[in-house]
């Protein structure tokens, strides 16, 4: 076997090594109900912030703390706590997107996705990304 | 039904520039077509070559003028037009006008067009027999590029998107109802204006030198596809080269300078974030540097002239690729900048297709001529390891690419993946060790020689970098707060790399050769891996909150802090206060001071001042754009996360203002000290002088000031003088207020003979209107990050001018 052979058969590796680490990684859109029949692993939620029910942020108490009520797009509304200050723009979004898991009835987010109205214009829709704490320094 | 004749409209500008776009796409389109025949001309005649060159610069006036136009509209608010209307506003500063300019994406395809022009002037000089090709295909892409600008409708498609097109004709607007009013234009006073996020000199800058980056990887890619159709396989490399280095220099420094973008004025946190639209650009750039070695490779050696071929290539598919993830709206979840969707996604398949299918097509016809060497390398020679190399830059570019792609597969196979969630980490886990692997071997290839090296002199000078970067790496692993051993392991191979590679810089220098550009890019890269280690691994959140209520390890009570206006908390080394705000237009400039005890007297020393900015804007929402101190070794960051006083359904300002928590009462002595919740009160001693006639009573009547010092939190200092009264024997009290210190104080009573003062104070209530949630954050050696950057970009360039020197005196002999 010529050094040429080998070489090519490690990238292979790699490369393969690459797909599965990516799907492995890689989180999953989903609705509060999979995340709560799979409590712990994270996953993306889509859907809306109830703006009837009530936003609570209270900096003097917790200024990391952020909770609200979403209905995700199968219908389930769940308490959400979203670690980190309440996004500028919160109430002009229509669509969220929330990462983070599911803990008995309660959502717990790391990260909210917003898209709000009338961004750029009527039909297309601007996107704004927060982020709440880092684990990674 | 009568045509409405709408008043007041510029219509010849958009007819000429759309007539302008059109001659500028047909003239490509002859240029190509007439630069493809002149290849197969005999000897002697030049007439295809003379219409392929007219044609050409037909189509670069054609250019010129569009770009001029559209300016030019943009400059005379004609809110008739859709693009101007779209993304400027009377309000904007001329030198955002060029950042609106390039704001949509017909600008932006426009400003890459215009450098595809500026380059090929270069072509036309120096490239002599490589001009038909080389030019004929530059042609081709900007056929491509150039439909994108069309607006012409075929039947059911539309072909590209006018800038020319008027707002009463754009599809959004249909159906409106200003559309049929023939006076519309005198109703439309303001346009919508630039994204504030972009108003921003940045947004200046960094557009212009990525897209010329972009722009200039066209020409490797056209010199590679030229070499398979001249028949000349080889010879392509060495014009190509300097090129090829020429688009690193520029797309590196457009790709930093949008880290620092990111850094300086986007409320990222940092200036990497790994977004989709980050990583399209990296990617290129990755593999284009690959290919650059391999082209060296084959110059030297005569080896690896098929995955030259392949790379090179690639480089240019990769940024059509990262053209359509940006512009095609396919990252919509998954990014926070790409383009809004224009509706060209299929335009987008097709140009990448086209060029795909292009040269697969040329590289499998000439698949005998371009083959693989048969030989084995020298496992101990410069060539070996620079195929290494390059090898794992594919790596890294194929994992970036593949995550990146996320939403591209789930389109592609119906799958449903969400990216990662710790997007960071997922990165890290690949790019850390590649990085690694990577670092080490820029600093051995240096000291390797073709073909083959003596290992003592390759490792001997490698001695003295090795046993400092390895000191400097225990002092790291000692110092740093958690330093894993992915980080200290990549710190010791940057370190290393960028010492061993300036010690071979110095080395040439000392023995009289001629300067090594390559180890000066290598320094750069090393010192840029290491900043930007260092900085990203060692950040941390000085603004941590200690007073909150712990919700467990989900909800760490850190990153944003409440600062009170007045108020001051200790931050990292720091005592930081928020002084009060300044609105001055859209923007308001927030005062944040920090201070350090001296550490001598316990006094507190202001060391510097932040002014981080909220812009507010009611339609596109408001933009936190963070303030950054720079020191040598450290930045300190800070940034408004919140405001309450800007929310949407904020407590009105003034409704509270007064409202003050019930008082209570103290009895003081001159000199005593009354402790209220954010302020010391000091009672000084009576004024008896106090003017009866403001007050409006008599001269028998008897008013006592108390002399009060308020001292606030912050240290700042301010008297105030409540009176007693007693007037017609019946006692009043004119109240004073310490606004800063949010008190009112009473004076109540006065008893002579303990020698006795009665106060009541009024504390404000809690929270207190004026305050707002920020975030700091101190960044280690960032600088490293940039000096990094600017020893790779003049290493670079100064690689250009050598491979063009050397040239120029290969063409004289």
């Amino acid at each position: 076997m010529k050094r040429i052979h080998i070489i090519g058969i490690i990238i292979i590796a790699v490369a393969i090594g690459a797909i599965i680490g990516t799907v492995s990684d890689s989180s999953t859109y989903a609705g509060f109900a999979m995340a709560e029949s799979r409590e712990g692993k994270e996953f993306h939620v889509v859907g809306k912030a109830d703006k009837s029910k009530e936003m609570v942020y209270r900096p003097e108490e917790n200024a990391n703390l952020f909770t609200f009520y979403m209905t995700d797009n199968e219908g389930l509304e769940r308490k959400v706590l979203f670690n980190g200050s309440k996004p500028n723009d919160f109430d002009r979004s229509e669509q969220i997107v929330l990462v983070g898991k599911s803990a008995g009835q309660e959502f717990h987010a790391s990260s909210i996705l917003m898209k709000c109205p009338s961004k750029y214009t009527n039909t297309s829709e601007g996107i704004k990304e927060f982020k709440s704490a880092s684990t990674d320094h | 039904m009568q045509p409405t004749h709408y008043a007041g409209e510029h219509l010849w500008y958009g007819q000429a520039g759309h007539l302008l776009i059109i001659l500028s796409f047909a003239a490509a389109l002859l240029s190509c077509v007439a630069y493809f025949f002149s290849m197969r001309e005999e000897p002697g005649r030049t007439s295809w070559m003379a219409i392929a060159r007219t044609s050409f610069l037909v189509h670069v006036a054609a250019v010129y003028l569009v770009i001029a136009i559209l300016f030019y509209l943009i400059y005379n608010h004609f809110w008739e037009y859709y693009y101007v209307w779209h993304h400027s506003s009377m309000s904007l500063p001329v030198r955002y006008m060029l950042a609106c300019f390039w704001e949509g994406q017909e600008g932006s395809f426009l400003l890459w067009i215009f450098w595809h022009t500026i380059l090929s002037f270069f072509v036309i000089k120096r490239s002599g027999e490589w001009e038909a090709p080389v030019l004929g295909l530059v042609a081709l892409v900007q056929v491509f590029l150039t439909s994108m600008l069309l607006g012409v409708f075929l039947p059911g498609y539309r072909v590209g998107s006018d800038p020319f097109i008027l707002l009463r004709d754009h599809p959004e607007m249909a159906g409106l109802p200003f559309v049929s009013m023939g006076d519309y234009l005198s109703k439309i006073t303001d346009g919508r204006g630039l994204n504030p996020l972009l108003q921003n000199y940045w947004m200046v800058i960094h557009p212009p030198i990525l897209f010329l980056g972009f722009a200039a990887c066209v020409l490797p890619f056209a010199y590679a596809l030229a070499g398979m159709l001249r028949k000349q396989f080889t010879s392509w490399i060495t014009p190509a080269i300097p090129w090829t280095l020429f688009a690193i220099a520029v797309l590196g420094t457009g790709i930093l300078m949008g880290a620092a973008w990111a850094y300086e004025a986007l409320s990222f946190g940092g200036f990497w974030a790994w977004d989709p639209v980050e990583n399209a650009s990296l990617v290129p750039w990755i593999t284009l540097i690959a290919s650059v070695h391999l082209m060296l490779v084959y110059k030297h050696t005569g080896r690896a002239l098929l995955t030259t071929y392949l790379l090179t290539i690639t480089s240019f598919l990769l940024i059509l690729y990262s053209t359509f993830l940006t512009r095609s709206g396919i990252l919509g979840d998954s990014s926070v900048h790409a383009f809004t969707d224009l509706g060209m996604s299929g335009q987008l398949i097709f140009y990448m297709m086209f060029f795909v299918i292009l040269s697969a097509w040329l590289l499998f016809r000439n698949r005998k001529n371009i083959h693989a060497s048969r030989e084995e390398e020298n496992l101990f020679s410069r060539e070996f390891w620079m195929f290494i190399g390059s090898l794992v830059l594919v790596i890294s570019a194929f994992q970036i690419t593949l995550t990146t792609s996320l939403p591209v597969i789930n389109k592609v196979f119906g799958t449903n993946f969400a990216p990662p969630v710790d997007i960071k980490s997922h990165y890290n886990k690949w790019q850390l060790p590649i990085a690694a692997v990577v670092s080490v071997l820029l600093a051995i290839g240096l000291f390797l020689k073709w073909k083959k090296s003596g290992f003592r002199l390759v490792f001997q000078p490698l001695i003295i970098p090795l046993l400092a970067s390895v000191l400097l790496s225990v002092f790291f692993f000692m110092k740093a707060s958690a330093p894993t051993p992915h980080y200290t392991l990549l710190f010791f191979t940057s370190s290393f790399a960028a010492l061993a590679s300036l010690r071979y810089f110095f080395d040439r220098m000392r023995s009289k050769m001629k300067v090594s550009p390559a180890s000066l890019a290598h320094a750069g890269f090393g010192l840029l891996l290491l900043g930007a280690l260092v900085s990203a691994s060692q950040s941390h959140v000085i603004s941590s909150n200690t007073s909150g209520i712990d919700l467990g390890k989900d909800f760490p009570n850190n990153e944003n802090i409440m600062l009170v206006k007045g108020d001051t908390l200790r931050m990292g080394k720091y005592l930081v206060t928020y002084a009060g705000k300044e609105k001055k237009g859209v923007n308001i400039f927030y005062r944040v001071e920090y201070y350090q005890e001296d550490h001598a007297g316990g006094k507190l020393l202001k060391k510097f001042v932040l002014n981080p900015v909220v812009q507010t804007n009611p339609r596109m929402g408001n933009v936190s754009e963070p303030d950054t101190r720079h020191y040598l070794t450290e930045d300190i960051y800070t940034h408004i996360t919140f405001d309450n006083t800007l929310e949407e359904n904020a407590p009105e300002h003034e409704e509270d203002h007064d409202e003050y928590m019930a008082p209570y009462s103290r009895k003081l002595h001159p000199g005593d000290t009354i402790i209220a919740s954010r302020c010391f009160i000091i009672l000084l001693g009576l004024d008896r002088s106090v003017d009866k006639n403001t007050l409006g009573i008599s001269e028998s009547d008897l008013a006592v000031g108390a002399r009060l010092q308020v001292v606030g939190v912050n240290r700042k200092i301010c008297s105030i003088i409540p009176v007693f009264i007693i007037k017609d024997n019946r006692v009043y009290t004119k109240d004073a207020v310490a606004e800063d210190a949010g008190i009112k104080v009473s004076f109540t009573k006065i008893d002579p003979v303990k020698g006795e003062m009665e106060f009541e104070i009024y504390e404000k209530k809690s929270p207190p209107q004026d305050f707002i949630i920020m975030k700091a954050i101190v960044f280690p050696a960032i600088n490293l990050l940039w000096a990094g950057g600017i020893l790779f970009f003049t290493g670079t360039m100064l690689a250009v001018r050598k491979r063009l020197k050397q040239q120029k005196e290969k063409e004289k002999q």
